[in-house]
């Protein structure tokens, strides 16, 4: 019995058509993904049918026979609350802060008029999307939980009332890529269990082509290729999920080419950093307790683990960014100076690149001078002539067309921006660039182009490169040696290659085990 | 939560004891005195003034004393209203202040709220357009007009109530002073649940409400207000140091015989011991009121818990 | 905003154009009505021509305003600012000490001030200013703790900038719109207190004016002469009605 049937379905948001009459349907008890980079109107194909956004809709949209598309709000509003069950992007808000996780999912599971359940029934509910300590959480807040811990306590309530349809709009983006594989296997166990549909919306193909029955790829609006995602994952036809695929970084790609590794650039110590809690609480929680951590002349070393464990932290203490407790850490045999310390010449060696591109650059100077700040700090004595040279001459070195340089940050496309905090930080000629999961705020394929760029850039400068990431898969991109962290300690390090094939501890392999 | 109290009121002591001794340096200081009436005092019947109220000891001695004499509850002698003492005057005069306080705050929370839920119900209408200018417009007009304006139209012109004197309690004559006291209040609330209500309505987990198809008054009732009240709790301390100020004014347009206006008389003829007294007790008031939004903080949010 | 800038124009060069000084009492028209030959807008209970009276009340009420918001935002911003620069321990003490500022009744310090230093326009505006700047370092120093966070921020220290090239290149500027959209609500605030002092008859003094006074007056017999309460009374909610909305629309554009 085909469930749920989308015919020439246009949606309007603004003014602006951003979905130009797709087709698709969903076979009761079987899983579509829409994949689709930002922008591909994937969010909106699922939302706005159900009333969920401003957006106008037009075509046909039958969910098991009844027309949604032109229903008023009070007939889509019963649909949502009988039938349907929502799991949105960001756990972390999803959930309504002054109610106990109990009184929610009470709330969710008596939405389609069911009896009220019991304790030990909502406990079971939640041990069943593998929450721990069950009946504790009943009691509890929303933040007390982590992000992985709400989002399954919102996939509880999203089937609490037993709906034939389960929509689940980005459920993993905001997680780390352990909990991504988590999350998505128990999605897919839970409709197999209930003999739920499932509508999943994801931006990575080759994650979710593992969950799904049938893929459709979204570009601009439109369905460019649709299928089995069997068939999608192996053998595309299209030249843009072809492009989806190579852009994902995967464990069993061709191995990448990197530069020679030198002499010995960084050498950290027992490295310790603490925070005090959070709110009045007395005590110190320990982010990073006692890492040594190495990086040569040329070499690319990734930090990876969990949110959490610490890796950020811990290079934000090496680069002298962030607070420290103890610790030394040398460059080129010299030890470097305390953060208040340090001079230019200690900074310029060193320059970082963060997550959220357009975040990391002030929005209301021009690229320009945004690039030119580290100039004109770090390297006095260059005048104003051969300064704006030199920006010229980043830009075009990150693959920028020199006309932005007059442009605002607001005026940049994500892409865009991190090329210009790479240009930032390339311009005073650092030996070692610190990327704090500088790909993961990014689409895939523009993530893709910057990891190309930033490999090139490794090769041609011989540059170093210290790299934050939750994913594997992107480090093994780009870097020589793997540094996994958990709980604020190393608990292994090795050459990429030999910790992919052969890890050793249970942290690594859970997360080689996400990344295949 | 016992913490919070203790914390609060650690920070409240000091900040009591620092308002008692400013003013009470400030009036010291100041040029001209109680006794510095229309005929000047021969100088041997001021000095027996002074010392007959302590005004010849050292400053330091001075404020020793008075706070000694407030932990016994005594706020001593009014210099101006010879006969009695200032705790005489504010136990008259309390009861007054704060039954029209109070009921003005209440009234103020239920129209302000009121009006904030239905703005924000209907956002973007005409109601909500015409409701947030009138809100506007209250917080921007004076008490003072407020206040005549309405003795005016329903006291002097149709006669329907009275707009003068306290009728020791009789209900009719609190109507309008508690109305006029609590519009420019109703008014800033309703702006401030208006404005938090359509923030918190914009968040992730009101669509997430939403997508479980629950009914819109229930959303707003369930899942919406009690964050949208948090910067209404944080208002709580200003509006009621808002009441106190408002409450001169009222209680001198209406002739009501509560605080404001032996503090404003006090002020006029330089009666320390009063002034210092209404001070004081004003401090303790807002002082408490932070108290009670800290607490409600607490409930609107349990992140804010301990 | 256009009404905004023509109620200043006005009250600026408004006088100027006046036949009628603001104390100058006309001994014929005592109690004149609105349009009498003269008096377009009539005059008050001693003579004196109500238009003058109106344009010089509001340069006075919004001069006090602006000072004293000028005052309030410089505090303010320095105070929030250093708070929200150094955080910690630092931060923690200069917060409380703006807290218990907060829990001061202040309306009647001010009032106690007038009363013993007697009264003078410098006096009222500096009074009001100290007590206005609270809201206004608790507003910076929330930014500036969120700009703080910010990775541009990081990424100028990386860049080399030492804390005051930052605070001045980076974080100040980030924080004018807040910090304007905060001065321009707290010119209602202060333009309320002149009034309220006004009406205690704490604020100018006679025969000089402010809307205040003014307000007040007509208040005072507004059953024998209303439209001696209506000018002045329209021109400050006009008045406070624009700088409010001006004010919020500013603040929920920049707030962080």
């Amino acid at each position: 019995m085909t469930l749920l049937v989308a015919e020439g379905l246009t949606i309007v948001i603004g003014g602006r058509q951003i979905v130009h009459g797709i087709d698709f349907f969903i076979e009761a008890g079987r899983s579509l993904a829409l994949v689709g980079a930002s922008g591909s109107g994937k969010s909106q194909t699922c939302l706005a049918p159900f009333g969920l956004s401003a957006a106008t809709v037009t075509g046909s949209f039958l969910f098991d026979d009844v027309e949604l598309v032109g229903a008023g709000e009070e007939k889509l509003r019963h649909i949502r609350g009988r039938d349907i069950g929502f799991v949105f992007q960001q756990p972390l808000t999803a959930l309504t802060p002054h109610l106990t996780i109990g009184a929610q999912l009470r709330e969710a599971w008596t939405q389609a008029g069911a009896q009220r359940p019991s304790r030990a029934e909502m406990a079971a509910a939640l041990d069943r999307v593998g929450l721990d300590r069950p009946g504790e959480r009943l009691d509890q807040y929303p933040h007390r939980l982590s992000g992985g811990q709400r989002q399954r306590a919102l996939i509880a309530m999203a089937i609490a009332h037993k709906p034939r349809l389960l929509v689940a709009d980005e459920p993993t983006t905001a997680l780390d890529a352990v909990l991504r594989t988590e999350i998505m296997a128990l999605l897919r166990r839970l409709t197999v269990e209930q003999g739920m549909a499932m509508l999943l919306v994801s931006h990575e193909l080759a994650t979710v082509a593992h969950h799904a029955d049938d893929v459709a790829v979204l570009h601009d609006g439109r369905i460019v290729e649709s299928g089995p995602a069997r068939q999608i994952l192996g053998a595309p036809k299209s030249d843009y999920a072809r492009a989806l695929i190579a852009a994902s970084p995967r464990l069993d790609g061709p191995a990448p080419i990197l530069g020679p590794a030198g002499a010995p650039l960084i050498e950290a110590r027992d490295v310790a950093v603490s925070f005090a809690r959070p709110g009045w609480r007395s005590g110190r929680l320990e982010a990073v307790a006692g890492v040594d951590l190495d990086i040569a002349e040329g070499e690319a070393v990734a930090i990876v683990g969990g949110s959490g464990s610490g890796k950020s932290t811990l290079a934000r203490a090496i680069a002298r960014l962030g607070p420290i407790d103890s610790g030394e850490v040398r460059w080129r045999g010299a030890p470097l100076p305390s953060r208040k310390s340090m001079r230019p010449h200690n900074r310029a060696g060193l320059q970082p690149v963060f997550q959220d591109p357009v975040a990391s650059l002030d929005p209301l100077w021009r690229v320009r001078d945004i690039v030119a700040e580290p100039l004109r700090q770090l390297r006095p004595d260059l005048v104003d002539a051969a300064v704006a040279a030199r920006v010229e001459k980043m830009l075009a070195e990150v693959g920028l067309d020199p006309a932005l340089a007059n442009r605002r940050p607001s005026g940049l496309s994500g892409g865009q921006a991190q090329r210009v905090a790479i240009a930032r930080a390339l311009s005073p000629d650092p030996a070692l660039l610190l990327l704090d999961e500088a790909t993961s705020a990014l689409d895939v394929l523009v993530a893709g182009t910057i990891l190309d760029l930033l490999g090139e850039l490794q090769r041609r400068r011989g540059l170093s490169i210290l790299m934050i990431t939750h994913d594997l898969a992107v480090a093994r991109r780009l870097c020589h040696r793997i540094v996994v962290m958990d709980a604020g300690m190393i608990v292994e390090e090795g050459p990429t290659e030999r910790l992919i094939e052969t890890p050793r501890h249970e942290v690594t392999r859970r997360l080689v085990e996400a990344s295949r | 939560m016992f913490d919070l109290i203790r914390r609060r009121l650690l920070t409240a002591l000091p900040t009591l004891a620092a308002v008692i001794i400013l003013s009470f340096i400030l009036m010291r200081v100041a040029p001209g005195g109680p006794f510095d009436g229309e005929r000047p005092l021969d100088p041997q019947t001021r000095e027996a003034l002074m010392s007959a109220y302590g005004l010849d000891k050292p400053l330091h001695e001075q404020i020793t004393l008075y706070i000694t004499n407030l932990l016994r509850g005594d706020f001593g002698p009014s210099l101006v209203y010879r006969d009695f003492t200032v705790t005489d005057l504010i136990a008259r005069g309390l009861p007054v202040s704060l039954t029209l306080g109070g009921l003005a705050l209440l009234l103020a929370l239920i129209l302000g709220l009121g009006a904030g839920l239905t703005t924000a119900a209907r956002a973007g209408s005409r109601i909500d357009h015409g409701i947030m200018l009138g809100a506007t417009l209250l917080t921007a007009l004076p008490s003072f007009v407020v206040g005549p304006l309405l003795a005016l139209l329903f006291g002097l012109w149709t006669g329907w109530l009275p707009v003068s004197g306290w009728g020791d309690g009789d209900a009719r004559h609190m109507i309008l002073p508690v109305i006029a006291l609590a519009l420019p209040a109703a008014g800033a609330i309703a702006k401030l649940a208006r404005a938090g209500l359509a923030e918190v309505l914009g968040q992730d987990h009101i669509r997430m409400a939403r997508a479980r198809g629950m009914r819109w008054s229930r959303i707003l009732i369930v899942h919406a207000l009690r964050p949208a009240l948090i910067p209404v709790a944080s208002y709580l301390g200003p509006a009621a140091a808002g009441m106190l100020t408002g409450a001169v004014v009222i209680e001198t347009v209406f002739a009501l015989p509560g605080l404001g206006r032996y503090f404003v008389q006090g002020a006029l003829n330089r009666d320390y011991p009063l002034v210092l007294g209404v001070v004081t007790l004003y401090a303790g008031l807002i002082i408490l009121f932070n108290l009670l939004a800290d607490l409600a903080y607490g409930w609107l949010d349990p992140r804010a818990r301990l | 905003m256009l009404v905004l800038a023509a109620i200043a124009f006005t009250a600026l060069l408004g006088p100027l154009a006046i036949d009628w000084r603001y104390d100058a009492i006309d001994w014929n028209a005592v109690h004149a009505a609105p349009f009498s030959p003269g008096h377009l807008l009539g005059t008050d209970s001693v003579g004196r021509d109500l238009l003058a009276r109106t344009l010089v009340g509001t340069r006075v009420t919004l001069g006090v305003a602006a000072a004293a918001a000028l005052v309030a935002l410089v505090v303010g911003v320095a105070w929030g600012a250093v708070a929200g620069w150094c955080g910690g321990r630092i931060d923690e003490a200069m917060m409380r000490i703006v807290d218990a500022l907060y829990a001061l009744p202040f309306m009647f310090v001010v009032i106690l001030l007038m009363v013993v230093f007697g009264r003078s326009i410098l006096l009222v505006f500096i009074g009001i200013g100290l007590v206005e700047w609270l809201t206004m370092a608790r507003v910076v120093r929330g930014q500036m703790l969120a700009l703080r966070e910010r990775p541009f921020v990081t990424a100028a220290e990386a860049a080399g900038a030492p804390p005051v090239t930052i605070i001045l290149r980076h974080m100040l500027p980030n924080l004018a719109g807040v910090a304007i959209a905060y001065l321009l609500l707290t010119i209602p605030q202060v333009v309320m207190i002149e009034s309220f002092l006004s009406f205690l008859g704490l604020g100018v003094q006679e025969p000089m004016t402010s809307l205040g006074i003014l307000i007040k007056d007509g208040a005072d017999d507004m059953d024998m002469a209303p439209h001696a309460l209506l000018l002045p009374g329209v021109v400050m909610v006009t008045l406070l009605l624009c700088l409010t909305r001006l004010g919020e629309k500013l603040r929920d554009r920049f707030t962080l």
